[in-house]
């Protein structure tokens, strides 16, 4: 191979790539840019929902209210995110109303059950709600909230009056204690985010150039000009995935450092003080830059490996695009599997490439990372990449595949291949 | 003295169709080209010019027979055909978004062509082929006729001491074909060995030294226009072509003639 040969042609494709306005949207603009807006757009757009759901009034109605429990009647009324109505309609039209959307929860106090009524003034509760409406099962959750808090007061000063002891009582007590810190919590976030978007950004930066590499080129006609010079066809397959590949991995890289850079702003309107806790931590642990850089470089030479040798087989950018798209779901695909936060990074997983590595992007954001499994996917990664990128080599080697007297995909290729090998033996 | 730049012995090129089954498209050709010679190869569309000639490019690998480009075998040197070769064709198009002076720069220097001498021969054809007032300007953005003067210039950038030109007037207007096929002329003076495809008549009368007429994947006969003058007794080389064509004894021939190869 002619190195200095590799670099002209590469820089050739770059050169070209840098000046097609598609592939600078995919490969440049979208990681830098969208994603970070899109997913401020999500957040800012979820803590709106948030904001709406809290400033919304609970219409209650409350049924057969005990004058022992006015206070908590009263103090119902007096918050102000409950409407207290008073209503003559029945308990079969309240329903109805709840039902409609007209009232948003009916409570309804009830005797004690048989052991509850030895506590005198003690008493039970029936909240009637409407779970396929927001507002209604908002109003369930706000209205248990309160009552739950009510009736800690009342056992307390019930227990006081019966003479049970304060030390004896702390024992019933629960009390919570969340001892993630704002960097745990911002390695949980980070955790579920980014090894998602690198993926996508990954396979997204790489699928254009791809395409563009060769069946862009067959489309505009240059690609026989290109089989006209003196290089040889391997340094012209060469350049083309150094091509694909540095795009792919810049396009992985590149929303890395924008999400990195646009933390704050981000998850600003979601971690209020939080978010001052992730500036100062740095988003991302430095630790995991390594790694992220690493597993970012792997899934960028694998994909633009996958991609090449589709897309090479087609003569115009949507028979491309038709080639690519089956690889470039199953590339994707583990983004959307491994984004539970509970699923477990095991050795089996370790084995399987791609979504080795969005496990151990995970691990190494959150902290979590074992050695073994990080070195085994590594090595298992860095393994499927050479062979990736040798049985890419060897399609592209074909002279029929790149004077494109091919006819078909890959598939019909290596139909091809092989009936012939066995018709000569 | 010429020196035969250009051989090929019974090249042959067999493509299997689904449908047809075994086709052949070149069959057992043999021609010469030599040093300022301009050899014409004379056919209807479909008689077997473009096969011909990308194998001479190293664009098509051939099935049988053999060939030399400038002294090196098609298939055990490649990398060397194609640098002693431009090849230009209707379907060998420009980088629309690079600038003819990026694209003369790329040619040369993935040609091969010495990196010390490089920036004076871009310059060198950027004023030969009248360049200077759009050399700077993306290719996307010039007319047809700067496109076809920026391809040219492409072919020759290595400065190749053979030149294939596939069909090279087939979607131009007719002062842009009179302009290329000046250049052509000129390129032959410098001493270049051509081969010049066409279909259409007067081009090859015009500009060819040596006609080699093709017709179903054979060459019919290959002379001066004067010596096929001499040997069909025919005076217009329309009418040389349909004596060939006819009696190759294929029944097709005078219907192939009549609809294509009028110029």
């Amino acid at each position: 191979m002619d190195l200095r040969q590799i670099w002209t042609l590469f820089r050739h494709e770059v050169r070209c790539a840098l000046r097609e306005r598609n592939i600078v949207i995919y490969s440049i603009v979208l990681p830098v840019v969208l994603y970070p807006a899109l997913l401020w757009a999500a957040f800012a757009g979820i803590s709106f929902v948030q904001g709406q759901s809290s400033r919304m009034t609970s219409r209650v109605v409350i049924l057969d209210s005990p004058t022992a429990h006015s206070v908590f009647v009263d103090s119902l009324d007096a918050n102000d995110r409950f409407d207290v109505i008073e209503s003559d309609v029945d308990r079969a039209g309240l329903i109805s109303r709840i039902a409609q959307g007209n009232l948003d929860a009916l409570l309804e106090f009830t005797p004690p059950s048989e052991g509850g009524a030895a506590l005198d003034g003690n008493f039970g509760l029936v909240i009637s709600f409407n779970e396929a409406r927001d507002r209604s099962a908002s109003t369930r959750s706000r209205l248990e909230a309160e009552i739950e808090e009510y009736r800690l007061a009342w056992v307390d000063r019930e227990r006081q009056a019966l003479g049970v002891d304060d030390t004896v009582w702390a024992d019933f007590l629960i009390t919570r204690e969340n001892i993630a810190s704002s960097e745990d919590m911002t390695r949980f976030l980070l955790g579920v985010l980014v090894p998602m978007l690198t993926l996508l950004m990954v396979t997204i930066a790489s699928f254009y150039p791809a395409i563009d590499a060769t069946a862009g080129e067959r489309e505009r006609s240059t690609w026989e000009t290109l089989m006209s010079v003196a290089s040889p066809r391997a340094n012209v397959a060469a350049a083309k995935y150094l091509y694909v590949a540095v795009f792919g991995m810049a396009g992985g890289l590149l929303n890395l450092a924008a999400l990195t850079l646009s933390l704050q702003w981000i998850l600003a309107p979601v971690a209020g003080e939080e978010s001052r806790a992730l500036a100062t931590s740095g988003g991302i642990p430095p630790s995991a830059l390594v790694v992220i850089a690493v597993g970012t470089a792997l899934l960028g030479l694998f994909v633009s490996a996958g991609m090449l040798m589709f897309a090479v087989f087609a003569k115009t950018f949507k028979e491309g695009q038709s080639m690519i798209m089956p690889f470039y779901f199953l590339m994707i695909m583990p983004a959307f599997f491994l984004q539970d936060p509970d699923i477990e990074f095991t050795m089996q997983l370790a084995l399987i490439p791609v979504v080795n590595m969005v496990m151990v992007i995970k691990a190494a954001i959150m902290g979590t990372s074992d050695p073994l499994l990080a070195v085994t996917s590594l090595g298992v990664m860095s393994l499927c990449v050479a062979l990736a990128i040798g049985f890419a080599q060897w399609v592209m080697s074909s002279e029929e595949v790149m004077v494109g007297s091919q006819e078909g995909g890959l598939s019909k290729f290596l139909k091809t291949r092989f009936t012939n090998r066995k018709a000569q033996a | 003295m010429p020196e035969v730049r250009v051989r090929t012995e019974d090249l042959t090129k067999v493509f299997y169709d689904d449908g047809r089954g075994e086709v052949r498209a070149v069959d057992s050709v043999n021609i010469t080209c030599e040093s300022g010679e301009i050899l014409g190869l004379l056919g209807a569309n479909g008689a077997g010019k473009t096969t011909t000639l990308r194998m001479l490019a190293t664009v098509l690998a051939p099935t049988g027979g053999n060939a030399w480009v400038h002294g090196h075998e098609v298939r055990e040197a490649a990398e060397q055909v194609r640098a002693s070769l431009g090849f230009y064709s209707a379907s060998t198009a420009l980088y629309p978004k690079i600038t003819p002076r990026e694209t003369l720069r790329f040619f040369a220097r993935v040609n091969n062509y010495p990196k010390a001498r490089l920036e004076q021969r871009v310059e060198y054809l950027i004023d030969r082929f009248g360049m200077e007032s759009f050399s700077d300007s993306r290719v996307e953005k010039l007319s047809s006729g700067m496109k076809q003067k920026v391809s040219i210039a492409r072919t020759v950038a290595h400065d190749p001491p053979v030149l294939i030109f596939d069909e090279p007037t087939v979607a131009l207007d007719v002062l842009n074909a009179i302009e290329l096929r000046d250049i052509i002329a000129k390129l032959r003076d410098d001493g270049k060995a051509i081969i010049f495809s066409t279909h259409i008549m007067s081009e090859a009368e015009q500009l060819c030294d040596r006609i080699a007429i093709i017709h179903h994947g054979r060459i019919l006969a290959t002379d001066t226009l004067d010596g096929l003058r001499q040997s069909t007794g025919h005076h217009y080389l329309e009418d040389i072509f349909v004596h060939y064509a006819n009696s190759s004894g294929s029944d097709d021939a005078i219907g192939m003639v009549s609809d294509e190869v009028v110029g």
